[in-house]
């Protein structure tokens, strides 16, 4: 009868999608949060699985401030469903820390990497230090930008973008260290100058390739990734560098607490810094090199020239710091 | 011959059905909404109007309720009169290839809009829109002819996709009208212009109005246009502002409060255009009662017969063709902003997604699993439910019908953020950030699809039957199960269809509720988007409109055969 048959196949596929869930939770389970586009995630996520095929690692990619809106979400409902974070938004990492979130794991590869990050107990570790430029588009701008103060120019007029940072971590980091190295007064005559705020960190740089932007904040691997790909885009260094730090750190109460160590351990060893560097990002081991096709600067040129970051002030002030970047942007 | 079916015990199939069908009905859409209500109004457990006032005053807050207003007014103009011009053309003319252009004019309405709007953000944004470069590289503009980053952008383009709304109603109602109205007034020696304005126009006014506050209903709690388009200039309506206080300001409880408080008006809003629109039909419906009679006069387009024809054939082809082919030709490049040329082309963003990208395979098949499960349990929850509300002489089944359409009147958002507050471990059950919240979202969205499918068929079912099989000795369940299912499977798959097809595209509640392995294919074209992976998004949004043309036309075609 056909009623019933339609019945019995639906509840068969009830149960079947039931079971293949149940199944799944039998391997090892790994969930990490993170703000790292596919092009770096991606390929560090399979070298990772095929060192531990017995783990299987799902992995959430948002935005910074997304990824911490859906944490604060987990935690009302009273379960974290992520055991790793790894985003760019430094100061989140100190509020978590504080409020007892994170727990602490200092990996044995931790010795070959350098520290950017004060008070370090382990609670957080810096994976990669992230670079951001100016992106510009080099159909259009023949000339590429020296200095930050280029982008006041009437070349750019109206075609400069600035990732939102409420949602990009990379994005509220360099607002935050622009806004202390030249005022916020380099911000309203950016704004004078027509200059806007976009999504996320990969919108403006995607906006950018298609020349609805001239130019934007670039996030070094996810421009260098557009621009292997045939993109006409290029990517320029100021002279004072924003570098920024991107921990990553394993969520207390996890019940992947293992597994979720062995990742901290891959994205620290060699192997995994040298996916990182090849990814088009700067690696935080010394013993790795950035390789010579993307116009990076080297790790120690980078810190030398990197703009100095406030830690105390920067957590302080941080959402006094979006706030008055999206009143400027807003104007 | 059982003699004592009357005296059996009180709590009977009956009871059971009718205790069945309540308690669905509560768990999966009163619970949710009321608590949204409770968590708008009661601060610390006490009945607070103040705050509502305060959060409603807040200038961001009272303008997404303003751009909510604008652009729902804005579409529901456009969408009525495109949709009652080309209703006329259709029904009323003797335009060409009347029968190909009706269905043509259909097709809006299964193409999701917020593909629609990545493709026209593809086209017409200022300064890269394709349709703005070739103005402004080939002929020398010196701006952009268009900017969709605006008002009437959105507008447009949320026209495109909801005007059939207005069509289909106004169709209906031409083709169904009595022409000898017509035509005695025009024997009567009234002239076309005179006909028109005192006999058509009043005759369809109520299929227009009630098209158009569809219209109006479904652009208010519309998400995916706005969040495309508005956002980055900072045009928000409620259910984006929604989101963005619930993805943004690290999910504080104040920011949910804003969102039940957000969420209240929206249901107020809808509640209200509801019942305008019941009004209206209630009017209406007398009106146009189909007479066996000839076929309405036509009006001869005589010159403009061609030139509206092409019209019509530009009009489909700029608003449903362009957009498509943009949106596979984006799907195909290597990455955005290059030229269409042969070696920026590749197959290999679809290979990516269907194969080996996992985010995109997870988000392909949740989105057909949940489609296919919620419309399998509200098919059948809504055959129980609507046999009660139909057929049973049960106390109290008002409650039902009125708890059984809620939802009709409950934006998308509305919803998800009710299934967040009741679902998320407040109350003993814990599924958030799984599968199963989405399900349950997508029962209590689409239960009214469900109810109204399989009423209109249980109706048609005469009471007889049944009582022949009882009364020969067959039990409640064997006449339900021989008797009435067969009769209203044709009512059950058309609920089959009319919430999987749409659950397929879903986006509004699903982004509410997505997780890390729970992406549903809008949220994923949706954050693809957002994350700056343009081609990617356009890629997976090319396979989506395959899976979605292939249900609407192939497996809804195969089904009708094998059951008529």
């Amino acid at each position: 009868m056909r009623p019933t048959r339609l019945l019995s196949v639906c509840a068969g596929l009830i149960v079947a999608a039931a079971m293949s869930t149940n199944a799944l939770a039998e391997q090892k389970k790994l969930y990490v949060y993170t703000s790292m586009k596919e092009s770096l995630i991606g390929g560090l996520k399979s070298a990772f699985l095929k060192k531990h095929p017995d783990i299987d690692m799902v992995h959430q990619s948002a935005g910074a401030g997304k990824l911490m809106a859906k944490i604060a979400a987990e935690r009302e409902s009273g379960h974290i469903m992520a055991d790793v974070l790894w985003t760019s938004e430094v100061p989140d990492f100190y509020q978590l820390k504080k409020e007892g979130v994170l727990h602490p794991y200092v990996s044995p590869e931790f010795k070959a990497a350098i520290n950017p990050l004060p008070d370090y107990d382990g609670s957080f570790t810096a994976i990669r230090l992230g670079t951001l430029g100016i992106a510009y588009n080099t159909r259009y701008v023949k000339t590429p930008p020296t200095a930050w103060a280029d982008l006041k120019k009437p070349a750019f007029k109206k075609a400069f973008g600035v990732a939102n940072p409420a949602l990009s971590g990379t994005s509220y980091m360099s607002v935050a260290l622009l806004s202390k190295t030249f005022g916020w007064g380099f911000f309203e005559d950016l704004r004078k100058n027509g200059a806007k705020m976009g999504k996320g960190s990969g919108q403006v740089v995607d906006d950018t390739a298609s020349g609805e932007l001239l130019a934007s904040l670039g996030v070094d691997y996810i421009t260098l990734d557009k621009i292997s790909k045939g993109a006409t885009l290029g990517l320029a260094y100021p002279p004072e560098v924003i570098v920024i730090p991107s921990p990553a750190a394993i969520i207390k109460g996890t019940e992947h607490l293992e597994v979720a160590k062995l990742f901290i351990d891959f994205l620290l060893s060699k192997e995994g810094q040298t996916i990182i560097a090849e990814g088009g990002t700067l690696p935080v081991r010394t013993d790795v090199e950035v390789p010579g096709k993307y116009n990076l600067p080297q790790v120690a040129d980078a810190m030398k020239r990197s703009i100095k970051i406030d830690y105390p002030a920067l957590i302080a002030e941080k959402e006094a710091t979006v706030k008055t970047f999206t009143a400027i942007m807003q104007k | 011959m059982r003699s004592a079916i009357p005296a059996a015990p009180r709590v009977g199939t009956a009871q059971i059905l009718f205790g069945l069908s309540v308690a669905i009905l509560v768990i999966v859409v009163a619970v949710p909404v009321l608590l949204i209500f409770f968590n708008a109004f009661w601060v610390n457990g006490a009945f607070n109007i103040v705050d509502v006032v305060k959060v409603l005053s807040q200038p961001e807050t009272y303008q997404a309720l303003l751009n909510s207003l604008i652009l729902a007014s804005g579409v529901t103009v456009t969408g009525t009169i495109v949709g009652t011009f080309f209703a006329w053309l259709v029904t009323r003319t003797d335009l060409p290839f009347k029968g190909t252009m009706k269905v043509l004019f259909l097709v809006p309405f299964m193409l999701p809009s917020f593909i629609g709007a990545l493709a026209w953000k593809m086209l017409l944004s200022p300064r890269s829109g394709y349709i703005n470069r070739m103005f402004m590289e080939v002929f020398g503009f010196d701006g952009p002819v268009f900017d969709i980053y605006t008002y009437v952008g959105i507008i447009l383009v949320e026209t495109m996709y909801l005007f059939p709304f207005v069509f289909i109603q106004v169709s209906g109602a031409l083709e169904r009208m009595d022409p000898t109205l017509e035509e005695s007034a025009r024997i009567s020696g009234a002239d076309l212009f005179t006909i028109t304005r005192k006999i058509t126009i009043p005759l369809v006014m109520p299929s227009i109005l009630s098209g158009s506050l569809l219209i109006m209903l479904y652009s208010m709690a519309h998400f995916g246009t706005v969040a495309v388009l508005g956002i980055e200039v900072g045009i928000y309506n409620i259910p984006t502002l929604i989101y963005e206080k619930i993805h943004q300001s690290a999910g504080s409880f104040a920011s949910i409060r804003t969102g039940t408080v957000l969420a209240s008006v929206l249901v107020v809003t809808a509640a209200f255009i509801l019942w305008l629109q019941n009004r209206v039909l209630s009017r209406g419906r007398y009106q146009i009662i189909a007479g066996k009679s000839f076929r309405p006069t036509q009006l001869k387009l005589r010159g403009l017969r061609i030139p509206m024809l092409v019209f019509c054939i530009a009009y489909i082809g700029f608003t449903i063709v362009l957009p498509t082919v943009t949106i596979f030709m984006v799907g195909a490049l290597k990455t955005y902003g290059l030229p269409f040329t042969a070696e920026n082309m590749t197959l290999f963003n679809y290979k990516f997604i269907l194969f080996d990208w996992q985010l995109t395979r997870d988000a392909i098949w949740n989105s057909i699993s949940l489609g296919f499960v919620a419309a399998a349990i509200t098919m059948f929850a809504g055959v129980i439910i609507s046999y009660v509300i139909v057929k049973m002489k049960v106390r109290g089944k008002g409650i039902l019908e009125f708890l059984g359409m809620l939802p009709f009147s409950v934006p998308g958002s509305v919803i998800a953020l009710g299934v967040i507050l009741a679902w998320s471990g407040k109350f003993g059950i814990n599924i958030y950030n799984t599968v199963w919240i989405i399900l349950v979202a997508y029962i209590a969205r689409y239960m009214a699809f469900s109810l109204k499918a399989n009423s209109a068929a249980l109706e048609q079912v005469h009471d007889s039957l049944v009582e022949a099989a009882r009364a020969s000795g067959a039990t409640m369940w064997q006449a339900l199960r021989d008797i009435v299912v067969p009769l209203v499977r044709p009512g059950m798959l058309a609920a089959f269809f009319l919430i999987f097809l749409p659950a397929l595209r879903e986006l509004t509640v699903s982004v509410l509720l997505y997780g890390p392995t729970t992406r549903t294919i809008g949220v994923a074209i949706y954050t693809l988007n957002e994350d700056g992976e343009t081609v990617y998004s356009a890629a997976l949004a090319g396979i989506a409109l395959i899976i979605i043309v292939f249900g609407e036309s192939v497996i809804k075609r195969l089904f009708k055969i094998r059951y008529k």
